[in-house]
């Protein structure tokens, strides 16, 4: 092998160039139905086309404003949620049971009913996103509360810690790694939560686009929009990959 | 400094320990040694009110601001760095940042971890993990020191080491300790008396034996003492009759 290729990120490159290349002669050949698998290029004009036009942007802004708008307001519910039932007994006996229902069922069925609450616009898909994600948030706070190490919390109490300490010594910072460990997977919630809301019902956003495309068969639009949200997401994973980095140094030295 | 009198814990149902009677005169080092599940630890736990006795008193003549805890495990908060960690008792007791900060480098100092006071725990071995729990600790200058098993996590050359610089940092400080362990070289070597627990459940001081070893002390030295051996015996033999019979004799 050339040293070249030795390197794993040239050869997944160079593996996903080749099935790029094979897509797109065997669709050129019409080997493979361009009406279901348009070929690469035919994507990537659909893709800057979205962009040229500026027909885009309205969407662009649709689904960003509800994704994270859901994400924080989610976050910001999951951890005081958490923190209260974990601190609160009674409110731990009456959340509990409501917070493993809506984990254990598929929250996006609860779309059709806020866009009855709520109508068709932004607000219907901030609640879906944030409902997603606090749920997701309230068991990491609540759970890494109760399982925070006793070991810890008799330490600081030995030391003349009282509750105050504890808090800001031993809880939050437990609370903080067990949220990090879930950011990335809120923000994959948020913008199902908000994709999902627009196809529901919507007049704008890119699940609104997709919806579009896909009711016009126009397999081009819909993989270039596909494509478009991973590589919005991945941004953000990158993001809180920074975060977490950042604010769980101890972990990363 | 510390009286145990006729203490009895359990933990829910489960009895533990019960009639429990020792007591540490101020500035003298006593260990407790058991087999163990004796309950030992929790006789630690009671005295630091981290448990409360089922029966009986405990009294101390210091408050419990001056009683420092050395567990067994060194969990130091994984967030914090070695000279935070050590500073955290001091900061809880109002000291700035700064004067926490300067007193912690100083205790990490006499433990030979000068220059490590920015590491996170996971950057330091755990002998280091160890000093540092010892640092914060004794950088609160308790009165009375309660140790349980300290040493046990380490390898024996380390552990000898740390063994020996607590054990200087003691007698130096005059500091009145209670060490549990189940290693009874360790508690003949450091101790002027030591308790021996029967088998629990339901365990209970069966034994005191004062150790006539003159300090300063040295750990290694101590083991060539006469008397040193003698009582090894006498206690090896106390804690044999004691074990089920299944777990055959020491060697």
């Amino acid at each position: 092998m050339s040293p070249l290729l030795n390197r794993p990120l040239v050869r997944r490159t160079a593996a996903l160039a080749l099935l790029l290349l094979l897509w797109e002669g065997l669709s050129r050949a019409g080997i493979i139905d361009p009406f279901y698998a348009p070929p690469p290029t035919t994507v990537a004009d659909a893709f800057v086309s979205l962009f040229t036009d500026g027909e885009i942007w309205p969407h662009l802004q649709a689904t960003f404003t509800a994704a994270l708008v859901g994400l924080f307001a989610g976050l910001a519910i999951g951890i005081v949620l958490g923190f209260a039932a974990a601190l609160v007994p009674l409110l731990a006996e009456l959340l509990e049971p409501v917070m493993i229902l809506l984990n254990a069922i598929p929250r996006v069925i609860l779309a059709p009913l806020f866009v009855i609450w709520l109508g068709i616009d932004l607000a219907s898909k901030v609640a879906l996103a944030l409902i997603l994600v606090a749920v997701l948030i309230f068991f990491a706070v609540y759970s890494g509360i109760k399982e925070v190490d006793q070991r810890l919390v008799e330490r600081v109490r030995t030391l003349g810690g009282g509750r105050t300490v504890l808090i800001r010594e031993v809880y939050i910072p437990s609370v903080t790694a067990w949220v990090m460990g879930n950011l990335k997977v809120g923000v994959g919630f948020a913008f199902t939560g908000a994709v999902v809301g627009e196809f529901v019902a919507s007049s704008r956003g890119l699940g609104y686009l997709l919806q579009f495309a896909q009711s016009t068969y126009n397999a081009a639009l819909t993989i270039a929009l596909i494509v478009l949200i991973m590589a919005f997401v991945l941004v953000l994973f990158a993001l809180s990959e920074r975060l977490e980095r950042r604010l769980l140094r101890w972990r990363y030295v | 400094m510390l009286r145990v009198r006729n203490v009895s814990l359990a933990y829910d149902a489960e009895p533990i320990l019960e009639g429990i009677d020792l007591e540490v005169e101020t500035g003298r080092f006593a260990s407790l040694v058991g087999p163990s599940g004796s309950g030992k630890t929790s006789i630690l736990r009671a005295v630091t009110e981290l448990m409360s006795p089922r029966n009986g008193t405990i009294e101390r003549s210091v408050p419990l601001s001056q009683v420092g805890f050395l567990f067994q495990d060194d969990a130091l908060l994984p967030w914090r760095t070695a000279r935070q960690n050590v500073a955290l008792g001091l900061r809880i007791r109002g000291q700035s940042a700064a004067e926490a900060g300067a007193c912690a480098d100083s205790w990490l100092g006499l433990l030979g971890l000068e220059g490590f006071g920015d590491r996170y725990p996971r950057q330091l071995s755990g002998g280091q993990r160890k000093r540092v729990a010892i640092a914060q600790v004794l950088a609160l200058e308790p009165r009375l020191l309660l140790m349980d098993e300290p040493f046990a996590s380490l390898d024996a050359i380390v552990r000898m080491r740390i063994t020996q610089e607590l054990l200087d940092l003691v007698e130096r400080g005059h500091i009145t300790v209670l060490l549990v362990t189940h290693d009874l070289e360790e508690a003949i070597a450091l101790s002027d008396v030591v308790y021996v627990l029967s088998q629990g459940p339901r365990a209970t001081v069966r034994a005191r034996h004062e150790v006539p070893i003159q300090r300063p002390r040295n750990v290694l030295e101590t083991r060539q003492d006469p008397v040193f051996a003698s009582l090894l015996k006498t206690l090896w033999s106390e804690l044999a009759d004691d074990a089920p019979a299944r777990e055959g004799a020491p060697q």
